[in-house]
């Protein structure tokens, strides 16, 4: 008998693994069927004892409810504001300092390069209180006195919330190692003719790094967009939420399921159609960033 | 060539000035920081006077913090073995040529895509307790009624149903990236001596992921180890601090009773236990490594 189970197996296991693969594909999808199928459901619909899986009718009233609603747009705005500033300029900072640290050899180079090291090794919640210190303590900001005390510094503005976001050891890191597979002869020709370190980087590196670029890009706008727990400590005004925080905000309230379910599907449905249209990317992205190093 | 290694200096410095600066300045700097308010009995506002080791002498006196210390571990296991298994299984059955093969990948990759937070008002939204899908479920299947992030033994294990369902597809996809790189002589090799396809994947596949499992490792417990996200959105620590774990805590004295000081002191020890995570894997796990890791 167990035989005949095991050439069963042998020969339909290409089937086999598709039912199952469907089945648990199914499974992991089911959530994001539940969020889309009640954001176009109605109260009623919802609270009803009478369940039923699927909407009577396809409305989606609720989306442009929730872009009606109080500040909606206006923390749409922020959001996408802050994650392309972030992502274009730590790309832009971090790539530089890789190319310095592969580069181009200045006192201290090691040490520094260790230190930032080390600095990979710590998560961003380690940092967090003084990190609130540090931006609430800002000099000359925000009523602040040169010694950064009086006011209330970066804490409430744009820039409170995206300083500390642009550091990126790991970018560093890994934009140094892209840079060293380039022949160094390029350095010395372009040295002969005349041309600095600054010139060198803007002319003939950064318009070779698309590939490292992309793939930290996408890390790098991930993770802003989806921020959460730095927003949540710097954020105090209603007006300077990002869509994460006011995703959160429907907590302090009676829970509105449908609007729920609707403002949730659009802040996470423009990260899965990116991901969608250029899945490949996103991918490699993550695997020669994560192992290859 | 003098001048040439004075302008290499400066510039050198230059280039680097402006990220290394935001680096200093808010991670380097609050390192040090972390571990001079902890002596202290910081209120985020004026009080700032040196209480030695008063801080840490509370902790281990705080009953909630070991409560949050033994959630977060559990969590950390329970989450992260888990998570290692199901994505190296599904990356060996998705390595393989089946129908619909990046169909699937993108499906088990999905959840890892928004962010804690939406994924977390999702699985709030079922676990509801009077309308949610989940007790409607238990309804057809004639099973009792839970009230789930509500019961004080189940909502841990529901966290750690959302933190493994999130991130297997992470796993997953460096998983596949790893098995693209065995070279494919091993495998003809084990096939010409007549191994089965589970001793192959025992003898082969598993040594030769054994840089990423234990990248993976390292990682992922850092990560589960700073778990806030989820908990602060679906539970806030309760049931009666059921799930309330190190960085909630932390959050929670610092932020919401004012109390820097002693967030500060419990940072530290959540740094030391990160760090002892940290070296205690590269001590026993980096052995036979050859490939560079981050």
């Amino acid at each position: 008998m167990e035989e005949a189970a095991s050439r069963f197996y042998k020969s339909h296991k290409k089937y086999i693994l598709f039912t199952v693969m469907c089945i648990l594909s199914c499974l992991v999808l089911f959530p994001f069927v539940i969020m889309f199928l009640t954001s176009l459901k109605t109260a009623d619909e919802i609270l009803s004892p009478v369940f039923k899986i699927l909407p009577e009718r396809i409305n989606l009233e609720n989306y442009l409810k929730i872009l009606q609603k109080g500040n909606w747009t206006r923390y749409f705005i922020n959001s996408i504001f802050l994650t392309i500033t972030v992502t274009c300029l730590s790309l832009l900072i971090n790539s530089m300092a890789g190319f310095s640290f592969a580069r181009i050899e200045f006192i201290g180079r090691k040490t520094l390069f260790i230190l930032l090291m080390l600095g990979l090794m710590i998560p961003a919640q380690i940092t967090l209180i003084p990190m609130f210190i540090i931006i609430k303590n800002f000099p000359l900001a925000g009523g602040n006195n040169l010694l950064g005390f009086g006011g209330s510094g970066l804490i409430d503005t744009y820039l409170g919330i995206m300083l500390p976001q642009l550091s990126g050891a790991f970018g560093i890191f890994l934009c140094r190692q892209f840079y060293l597979s380039f022949p160094k002869a390029i350095d010395d020709a372009a040295f002969i003719d005349g041309c600095a370190y600054p010139r060198i980087y803007f002319n003939i590196y950064l318009p070779q790094s698309k590939s490292v670029l992309i793939s930290l890009g996408t890390l790098k706008l991930t993770y802003t967009w989806n921020d959460y727990m730095w927003p949540l400590v710097v954020v105090k005004s209603d007006r300077m939420r990002t869509v994460q925080l006011a995703l959160a905000s429907f907590r302090d309230e009676v829970i509105k399921w449908e609007m729920l379910m609707a403002a949730t599907t659009l802040v996470s449905i423009p990260l899965i159609i990116v991901f969608l249209i250029n899945q490949n990317l996103f991918t490699q992205g993550i695997s020669t960033t994560g192992i290859k190093g | 060539m003098n001048r040439r290694r004075l302008f290499n200096n400066f510039y050198g410095y230059l280039l680097v000035l402006p990220s290394y600066a935001i680096f200093f300045l808010f991670i380097l700097i609050p390192c040090l920081m972390t571990v001079i308010i902890s002596f202290t009995n910081y209120d985020l506002y004026k009080t700032m006077d040196f209480i030695g080791l008063d801080n840490y002498k509370r902790i281990i006196l705080d009953d909630v913090f070991i409560i949050s210390i033994r959630n977060t571990v559990v969590y950390t296991l329970f989450t992260i073995f888990p998570n290692l298994a199901l994505g190296l299984l599904a990356a060996v059955f998705l390595s393989s040529r089946i129908f619909g093969r990046s169909f699937f990948r993108a499906a088990f990759y999905i959840p890892y895509i928004p962010s804690m937070i939406s994924v977390s008002m999702v699985w709030l939204w079922m676990f509801d307790p009077s309308n949610g899908i989940l007790n409607k479920i238990m309804q057809v299947l004639k099973l009792p009624q839970q009230k789930w992030l509500f019961d004080m033994d189940l909502a841990l294990p529901c966290l750690i149903v959302i933190g493994i369902w999130k991130s297997i597809g992470y796993n997953m996809i460096l998983y596949i990236a790893g098995i693209k790189e065995i070279p494919k002589y091993l495998y003809e090799a084990s096939k010409i001596d007549g191994a089965s396809s589970v001793k192959t994947f025992f003898l082969i596949t598993l040594p030769m992921l054994r840089p990423i499992t234990f990248f993976l490792l390292v990682t992922g417990m850092v990560s589960s180890f700073n778990v806030f996200d989820q908990v602060n959105v679906l539970t806030e620590g309760g049931p009666i601090n059921a799930t309330t774990t190190i960085v909630h805590q932390i959050y929670s004295r610092t932020f919401l009773t004012y109390e820097a000081g002693y967030g500060s002191a419990m940072t530290i020890v959540l740094m030391i236990i990160v760090l002892i995570l940290t070296l205690l894997n590269f001590k026993h796990g980096s052995q036979g490594i050859d490939r560079g890791f981050v």
